[in-house]
């Protein structure tokens, strides 16, 4: 099992929603997270005044899938986050020891 | 209103039945197990719930054994114990207490809920001697006790309260715990019960008919909550949301709107009554609040912190003292007594009728909904039916419910808590809040933005239409009848036609992309659009339910606001108007910012136009006009150096209060140039032979025939603000905002003369003032400044040159 980690622009959330439901994966967690990369932050000025806008808003979306789902989930989630600009987010992918669902304490990828 | 049809029972009476087969089973015990043994001394007594008569399925039994001493309640343990175990065995869940009729009239610090469950005592078996001994005690226990026993129930009453955020709007609610609930159904009869009772007679149960409807609603829904869980659950969760719409045949929308006018009903009265016997129960805070009677006038008084009519019944009479009232409220901060409420309903339909035909109100609305407790004077309104009778649109979202995971509040509800969140931007000191708090202190027209926020939402009582295409179809009547002038109109129509497209950027789009600005700023089209545009959405987002509007949420919006700012401002100088209507109207507009025709009516292009073909005989047109409390001063010359800054002197010099300015240029070289002012010493007002002298002065001034040096030393000095309030000037040059332009923002403490210091500053040194954007936000003035100098942007030695001299004249 993988767990996927991704941070992603916020207005692409509903697209990557979408594409992940297009093919069957529903389950995830979404928290609004702030940061940068290499995009920075940058300055704006507004009536005079700079604003240092230094951790831009970004979307955290998790997720579980099994191993051998795990590609083709990366390349739905990329593909529908991608813009081609700088600010567009990173995917991490982690192995998972275990999970159980709590209700009825399935175990592995039966808890998925 | 529910009916008993729609029930398919009437919860009352089948409660009343439940009633009767327990009393029955309970009796029968008593006199198997208690009776042979214990023929006097003892009484059997039914208390709570179940002592009212209201003994829901699966609910406790609540008993109170009542032994004449102690020793016999020692003596009889036994055969206690066995009446119990066979009502247990029976079914019954029992919970039961044993005491003496002394017992039952001290007070007991730490049980003082034996003392409240008293008062729904009903006897039921057992010696008659022992239950009169202690109807003897108990009138004038709970008589001598009313303070106390009001302040206990008024401090469970608010924890309770507290548990679920004061509110009763859940999306799942504890029908008999939450605001709204049985408990304070029963709270509300309580308090009647302790009030109503004196030294010797002991008060019935207190049945209030305003809330008969809602009573027989929660009764069914509790009762039908019971039976679904078979338990004493009171959660009216989602799917017993659904379980519940099946067995009254009901959309589950409906059943929930159904839901929200009992509690809203319950809740009222519930704190109503709290709060009158809770100033009964303590003089001195009702002489503290007695302090603030001072603000009666002579349509109403104050009295405990509460409004009252000084002639109830002039209402039917003058259906205007309504709009009094809200302004009272809004002023003021305080709620309407119970007592001027109930004398108000009979009278609304009279006052209905009388604003049903349009009437010159909107100066007095538009006066109240811009007072600090607007929110509040609205509610009380609302709640009261007198919102309705004056807007009988809004009755279409009463207690509507949206039924998904995020509304937490029915639409009337959000409605109002939008409201309620921007007037508390006022005391929002910490960023992010603290940004939009900013835009709202600039607002001229707070009004106009709670009448907006108002109907944003109204459309969405008509399932069949678009919420927003319905909004502003029912805004329209309302707008026509209260007569608001066309611009306000226009701007409501603006607010609600556009009250999400901030929220679908923000969701939506990609903020760094040019385009998502260039989108934004094309639907707003002015700055001062997108401000209001901005606090609709922050006050839409805001009210969705309490958690929604994160700090990230608000930086998201803030952002959005920034980008779409920067992008209308940039457009000044880039966006021309390249063709207009007719060759003479072509002729004037052409060369004008975009903004022009977005900020300016026929009427006044009408205005504008008439003034160039004055100009060009005399060299210079002037208008001057008052609206509302701002003047308005409008010129239309051939551009030359120094003008700007010629009409800034002049107006300073006449101790006028400039607010904003806007100057363009068309292509052509005629000048138009617009200044708001404030007339602080009301010279104007009150000497009218000085508007034709302020006028000529201009037309002088612009002429060259009358030095502004000369003048500018008559005028009034003030004295600077404080060191602390003072503001630090900001000078910033931008050369990338425009193609042919410099863009010159200043920022800096706002006083007498400042515009023309700046504005010949900057014609001193040559360069030449394209366009002009001024704003003042309380002590603060804001100026926007395209300039050029031989029609090219400002070389970096000139910048560097100007900014010195600028914040040299900004520091003087």
């Amino acid at each position: 099992m993988k767990k996927i980690e991704a941070i992603i622009q916020p207005f692409k959330l509903e697209p990557v929603k979408e594409a992940l439901k297009n093919i069957g994966i529903d389950g995830m967690t979404i928290t609004e997270v702030r940061g940068h990369g290499r995009q920075k932050g940058h300055k704006e000025v507004y009536r005079g005044q700079e604003y240092n806008v230094d951790l831009l808003p970004k979307m955290k979306i998790e997720l579980v899938v099994t191993d051998a789902r795990l590609n083709e989930t990366v390349k739905t989630l990329t593909e529908a986050a991608r813009t081609g600009k700088i600010g567009d987010g990173k995917v991490f992918v982690y192995d998972v020891a275990e999970a159980i669902r709590i209700r009825n304490d399935d175990r592995g990828e039966a808890a998925l | 209103m529910m009916t008993a049809e729609k029930l398919r029972f009437d919860p009352v009476r089948a409660l009343e039945e439940r009633t009767a087969a327990v009393d029955a089973q309970v009796v029968s015990a008593w006199q198997s197990r208690l009776a042979p043994d214990v023929p006097a001394g003892a009484a059997l007594l039914a208390v709570g719930g179940y002592g009212r008569r209201q003994l829901f399925p699966y609910s406790d039994i609540d008993l109170l054994v009542l032994f004449s001493s102690d020793k016999s309640a020692v003596a009889q343990k036994e055969q206690i114990s066995a009446f119990l175990q066979q009502l247990w065995d029976g079914g019954l869940r029992v919970s039961q207490s044993v005491r003496t009729p002394q017992e039952c009239a001290e007070l007991h610090d730490g049980n003082i809920e034996l003392s409240i469950s008293l008062l729904d005592q009903r006897y039921l078996a057992g010696d008659a001697a022992v239950y009169g001994a202690l109807m003897e005690k108990l009138p004038r226990f709970v008589h001598g006790h009313r303070d106390v026993l009001v302040r206990h129930l008024s401090q469970m009453t608010r924890e309770r309260h507290a548990r679920f955020n004061g509110t009763y709007h859940h999306l799942e609610p504890n029908i008999k715990e939450a605001p709204g609930g049985l408990r304070d159904l029963q709270l509300v009869s309580w308090l009647a019960q302790i009030a109503g009772t004196g030294p010797k007679a002991f008060s019935a149960p207190v049945h209030v008919p305003e809330l008969e409807d809602a009573r027989r609603f929660l009764f069914a829904v509790r009762g039908y909550l019971h039976e679904q869980a078979r338990r004493d659950s009171n959660v009216l969760t989602f799917d017993g949301q659904e379980w519940l719409a099946e067995r009254m045949a009901l959309e589950e929308a409906a059943v929930m709107r159904e839901y929200f006018r009992s509690a809203r009903a319950v809740h009222r009265l519930a704190l109503a009554a709290l709060e009158t016997e809770e100033a009964r129960a303590s003089s001195l805070f009702a002489q503290f609040r007695d302090r603030r009677a001072r603000v009666s006038n002579a349509d109403f008084t104050v009295a405990r912190e509460r409004v009252y009519f000084r002639s109830p019944h002039q209402l039917e009479a003058e259906p205007e003292l309504l709009i009094r009232l809200i302004q009272f409220v809004a002023r003021h901060g305080m709620r309407l007594s119970l007592e001027a409420e109930q004398k108000m309903a009979p009278q609304l339909p009279a006052v209905r009728s009388y604003f049903g035909t349009p009437r010159s109100l909107w100066p007095a609305l538009n006066e109240a909904l811009s007072l600090p407790h607007a929110p509040l004077a609205l509610r009380m309104a609302y709640e009261t039916g007198a919102l309705t009778a004056l807007f009988p649109e809004l009755e279409r979202i009463d207690c509507l419910v949206i039924r998904d995971f995020f509304h937490r509040y029915t639409v009337d509800e959000h409605t109002l808590v939008a409201m309620q969140t921007l007037a508390d931007l006022r005391n929002e000191h910490t960023a992010p809040a603290s940004s939009f708090a900013g835009l709202f202190a600039e607002i001229a027209h707070p009004g106009t933005l709670m009448f907006a926020l108002l109907f944003h939402d109204v459309g969405k009582g008509n399932p069949m239409e678009g919420h927003v295409d319905a909004s502003l179809r029912l805004v329209e009547g309302a707008m026509e009848r209260v007569q608001m002038p066309p611009a306000e109109r226009a701007t409501v129509r603006f607010l609600i036609r556009h009250h999400l497209a901030m929220s679908a950027t923000m969701t939506g789009r990609d903020p760094f992309d040019p385009a998502t600005a260039r989108d934004l700023a094309a639907v707003a089209g002015t700055v001062e659009n997108l401000q209001l545009l901005t606090l609709v959405t922050y006050a839409d987002i805001s009210a969705v339910n309490p958690t929604v509007m994160t700090p990230w949420r608000a930086q998201q919006l803030w952002q959005v606001y920034l980008l779409t700012y920067n992008e209308l401002t940039r457009e000044l100088e880039s966006e021309r108007i390249e063709q207009a209507g007719s060759p003479e109207e072509s002729a004037f507009l052409e060369g004008f910012p975009k903004r022009y025709l977005r900020t300016h009516t026929e009427a006044d292009i009408a205005l504008h136009m008439r003034l160039e073909q004055e100009s060009r005989a005399r060299g210079v047109a002037v208008d001057l006009e008052k609206s509302g409390s701002i003047y308005r001063l409008t010129l239309v010359t051939a551009d030359r150096p120094f003008l700007f800054a010629a009409i800034a002197g002049t107006l300073s010099s006449f101790g006028m209060n400039i607010l904003k300015a806007e100057a363009f240029a068309n292509r052509r070289g005629t000048v138009l140039d617009t200044f708001s002012f404030a007339d602080p010493l009301r010279t104007l007002e009150l000497n009218p032979s000085e508007s034709d002298r302020l006028r000529l002065t201009v037309e002088r001034a612009v002429l060259g025939k009358a030095d502004v040096t000369q003048l500018l030393r008559s005028r009034p000095r003030v004295s600077p603000p404080s060191r602390k309030a003072r503001i630090e000037p900001a000078v910033q040059f931008d050369d990338t905002a425009s193609q042919s332009a410099t863009l010159i923002q200043v920022v800096a403490e706002d006083r007498p003369g400042l515009l023309y210091d700046i504005a010949s500053t900057m014609s001193a040194r040559g360069a030449s003032i394209d366009v002009v954007l001024i704003d003042t936000e309380a002590h603060k003035a804001i100026d926007v400044f395209y300039v050029t100098a031989g029609r090219r942007k400002l070389d970096a030695v000139r910048q560097e040159d100007l900014r010195q001299a600028l914040v040299a004249v900004l520091r003087a």
